[in-house]
């Protein structure tokens, strides 16, 4: 029996022109765990928050959303809290109190329960998410993906019958990601929760999920299992903006057509079935693109599709360096433990490199020392072939290095994206027909003209990350710094920053990422590099990169190990495949 | 440049600093002090401080003087103890000798100083006020340990239980706002923005980032109403929970904390008095002084004693083990 029924639904906000939902009738089975997906801006967040009373926007709503056969917006107060439990996408602003114990009881509190009652259901749920540990800390002490955890358990305490979660794991890193998509898993098939999950990260959750949403701009597009989504959405609509965030499985599956290359046959979502998939359709005679290469076949992968001509001489001998550390050393206090130990990395000057490494490892930090922000107590580090000390005033940050922090939010200080750039344009003294000129070749660049007059903060991820990309560009860097860049931003969002990346390169730029994405970096860049333990253990090109590493690499990678080589991205995959078909 | 790169690694320090005494004092060795009902520490450690506040009278003020660096003691160790004293005492002495440079009431003349007497009454006086001062100084250092932040708003919480919601949710705000500055203002500094040293400059530049902070509160405080009321805030009748609860041992602490104080305040409203001017006129030795004195070596020495006896009972356990 379907435990939530929406029929007819349409939204339009207050004051609004058009319906942010329009139409929408879907049904949500007792125990199911349903994942929508769909590009920012389609209306996801809506339709999940008009699910909870609490949380509804204010609007014009025709249709009808009913729980267990009642509309929602009569149910009672009381249902309405304990019933559905909603977990958001940032993990520190959901957070209301300063103690995990008194979280975990908050909601327990609001309900008016006595102690007794408080006590027994708070250690009932520590023990199931394994809180235990940290039960009497501090709130701001936990690490993000503890945060997040600690959101879904002070929700789940409230015993809901449904879950929504509107994209929690956007703002973890990926291990910490997938141990709260496990513990998702886990209440499902354990306590036969029903979940509905936003998400833009679809690797993890196709597998497990019965029933994907794919939305379309204000209406649901698909709704089906996982396994038909692939298919349906090329049948759909071949361009939508959402196939570049589905599995890598169902990417390939769907490109190379299925089985038969009619769309037939069982689509697989998981490493192990695309592998099974490749291993029953395909030959593997041509092994590698390198002899597809050769055989005078122009290369075709999207590095290429993103506006870039990437050619790496196979002799670096003759190429300038944008950034030359040797053997540095760094740590923030002398009794603490070195964070960069012995690190020796060389940038050369107009290339993409992404630095790949672990949480907490101190990736940030050597941004933040080539960025002059932290200072090395032993080594060498040069950019553009001097010593950073010589950079005298703020001439380091004239015309040389820009770093984007992780969340770009914090770049804005005025209250509409144009005053901020204008703010950049007057620290560089220039004059107003200058100024306007270059603020409007920036926009011309990232494609934000149209988002000049909104409020900073108004803005979505990633139209948040163009318009703090703007600000830095006004400085005219010749080498960027980017913090995490495609943390929380949809993979179409994605695609359009490693466009705009490929055009600054193209434009003589130096562009430096640390990253957790190792999907991102096979794709893009031109050099990944390995930080662990204070230092660069391995720097290669992403095929060299990530066909040796076994484990941190990116799923493709792992579907087609043995099979075909250096085969790293999907693309890669598909191309290796109709070689191999054709011949 | 150098000047203002070398204050950016500074702040990054702190940063790690702040972490790593929040981590100390988590892990800090619980004493038998903290284990105690908040409302027994409450009343014992304010009835202290008050106790110690109205009098003037050298024993009082000695034992109890004794009572508060003892405790201070048990509770963060010897090396601490011995740092706040090599502050403390010079003050306790400053003090002291203030007090006979601008009166010069008493009879007893000890010398000349500036043409002006100082006098043995006014040294006296000056002492037992310093002494007071800074007994009141340690019993607060006490208090301040032992009531962790959850203690007072579990206090607050039986009284006004929102104002115990609006505190522990402003004392989990602080720290999410204070990063949040320090994000900022890195972030203006590494695009190279108000760096220069003029004073304008950096005026404007603070007043920036602490505008842009206003806007970043008030953006998360509206997702944390959300999770509020998503969390069924706002119902009828909230409860409050904690966790404290009443134990037997707490019910005879609480009996004995309180039985001693009535004892004390009985002895020193009924003796225990002092004078200062013109003679001193004080240490004596009559029933409800000595019931005076009984009453604040119990009380005064008490925790400090508690805890000793913890440790005592701790080693006697371990050599056992």
């Amino acid at each position: 029996m379907a435990i939530i029924r929406i029929e007819g639904l349409s939204f339009k906000y207050n004051g609004a022109q058009e319906f942010a939902l329009s139409n929408v009738d879907l049904e949500i089975e007792r125990g199911g765990f349903v994942v929508v997906c769909g590009e920012s801006g389609c209306g996801k967040s809506t339709l999940l928050k008009l699910l909870k009373k609490q949380l509804a926007p204010k609007g014009e709503r025709p249709g009808k959303i009913l729980y267990d056969g009642v509309e929602i917006q009569s149910l009672d107060e009381r249902t309405a809290a304990c019933d559905i439990g909603f977990v958001m996408q940032n993990p520190e602003n959901q957070i209301v109190t300063d103690k995990v114990w008194h979280e975990l009881a908050f909601g327990l509190e609001s309900l008016g329960e006595g102690s007794g009652a408080i006590r027994r259901k708070v250690a009932e749920i520590s023990g199931y998410f394994g809180i235990n540990d940290w039960y009497r800390k501090r709130t701001d002490e936990l690490s993000g993906g503890q945060k997040q955890l600690l959101n879904l358990a002070s929700v789940m305490v409230m015993q809901p019958k449904v879950l929504i979660l509107d994209e929690p794991t956007s703002q973890l890193d990926p291990i910490a990601a997938s141990e709260f998509i496990a513990t998702l898993k886990k209440l499902n098939s354990e306590l036969g929760l029903t979940i509905i999950l936003a998400e833009h990260r679809l690797e993890e959750v196709f597998p497990i999920a019965d029933k994907v949403v794919v939305m379309n701009k204000a209406g649901v597009l698909l709704y089906d299992e996982p396994k038909k989504i692939g298919g349906l959405l090329r049948e759909a609509d071949p361009e939508h903006k959402m196939q570049f965030g589905l599995p890598t499985a169902v990417r390939v599956f769907k490109d190379l057509g299925g089985v038969d290359g009619g769309g037939k046959g069982e689509c697989p979502l998981t490493v192990r079935d695309g592998r099974e998939y490749l291993e029953r359709n395909f030959t593997n005679g041509i092994k590698s693109l390198d002899g597809l290469n050769a055989a005078g076949k122009p290369p075709n992968n999207s590095r290429d599709a993103a506006g870039d001509s990437k050619t790496i001489p196979k002799n670096d001998a003759g190429r300038e360096y944008a950034v030359e550390i040797g053997e540095a050393f760094f740590r923030y206090e002398r009794s603490l433990p070195d964070v960069l130990d012995g690190l020796s990395l060389d940038i050369y000057d107009n290339e993409f490199l992404c630095i790949l490494g672990a949480n907490g490892a101190g990736k940030t930090t050597l941004l933040n020392v080539i960025g002059g922000v932290n200072r090395l107590y032993r080594g060498r580090l040069r950019i553009y072939g001097k010593k950073i000390k010589e950079y005298l005033g703020v001439s380091l940050y004239r015309h040389n290095v820009a770093y984007l922090p992780q969340n770009p939010q914090i770049l804005f200080i005025k209250s509409d994206v144009e005053d901020d750039l204008k703010e950049v344009a007057k620290l560089l003294k220039l004059s107003k027909e200058e100024t306007e000129s270059k603020i409007n070749a920036v926009c011309a660049e990232l494609n934000i003209a149209h988002l000049l007059k909104k409020h900073p903060y108004d803005l979505s991820g990633g139209e948040q990350q163009k318009a703090a990309l703007a600000k830095l560009l006004l400085l005219e860097p010749r080498l960027i710094l980017l913090d995490e860049p495609t943390k929380g931003i949809d993979a179409y969002s994605k695609r359009v920053l490693a466009g705009i990346l490929a055009g600054l390169k193209k434009n003589g730029k130096t562009v430096v990422t640390v990253t957790h994405d190792v999907e991102f970096a096979a794709e893009y860049a031109d050099r990944c590099a390995m930080f662990f333990d204070g230092k660069i253990v391995s720097l290669d090109t992403p095929e060299r990169f990530f066909s040796e590493n076994n484990y941190y690499t990116t799923s493709a990678s792992r579907m087609s190990r043995g099979f075909y080589d250096r085969a790293v991205t999907a693309a890669q995959i598909v191309e290796l495949c109709r070689a191999n078909r054709g011949a | 440049m150098r000047k203002t790169k070398e204050s950016k690694g500074n702040k990054g320090d702190l940063d790690f600093a702040e972490k790593r005494t929040a981590n100390a004092l988590y892990k800090k060795r619980a004493g038998v002090t903290e284990s105690f009902h908040p409302v027994i520490l409450l009343v014992y450690f304010v009835g202290m401080a008050a106790v110690t506040m109205v009098t003037l009278h050298p024993v009082l003020l000695g034992v109890s003087f004794i009572g508060a660096v003892f405790c201070t003691g048990m509770l963060t160790g010897m090396r601490k103890l011995l740092k706040s004293l090599a502050y403390s005492i010079p003050m306790l002495a400053v003090i002291a000798v203030i007090n006979p440079m601008f009166v010069h009431k008493g009879e007893t003349i000890l010398f000349f100083y500036n043409n002006n007497p100082v006098t043995l009454e006014a040294i006296l006086y000056g002492a037992a006020a310093a002494l007071m001062i800074v007994a009141v100084f340690y019993w607060f250092k006490c208090y301040s340990i032992v009531m962790t932040s959850d203690k007072v708003i579990y206090l607050f919480g039986r009284i006004l239980p929102r104002l115990s919601l609006v505190l522990s949710m402003t004392l989990g705000f602080v720290p999410k706002l204070k990063k949040q500055y320090k994000k900022i203002s890195a972030a203006q500094k590494s695009m190279g923005m108000y760096a220069s040293n003029s004073v304008t400059d950096r005026v404007l530049s603070r007043f920036r980032v602490l505008s842009a902070l206003v806007g970043w509160a008030l953006e998360s405080s509206v997702e944390t109403a959300d999770s509020m009321s998503a969390k069924g805030y706002g119902l009828r009748g909230r409860s409050s929970y904690a966790t404290y609860s009443w134990t037997r041992r707490d019910l005879f602490i609480l009996v004995f904390v309180l039985l001693a104080l009535g004892v004390l305040t009985a002895g020193m409203s009924l003796g225990a008095g002092v004078g200062f001017y013109p003679a001193f006129k004080g240490i004596s030795a009559g029933l409800w002084d000595i019931v005076a004195y009984a009453g604040i070596a119990v009380l005064g020495l008490f925790a400090g004693l508690m805890e000793l006896w913890e440790n005592i009972k701790w080693r006697l356990f371990v050599s056992k083990v």
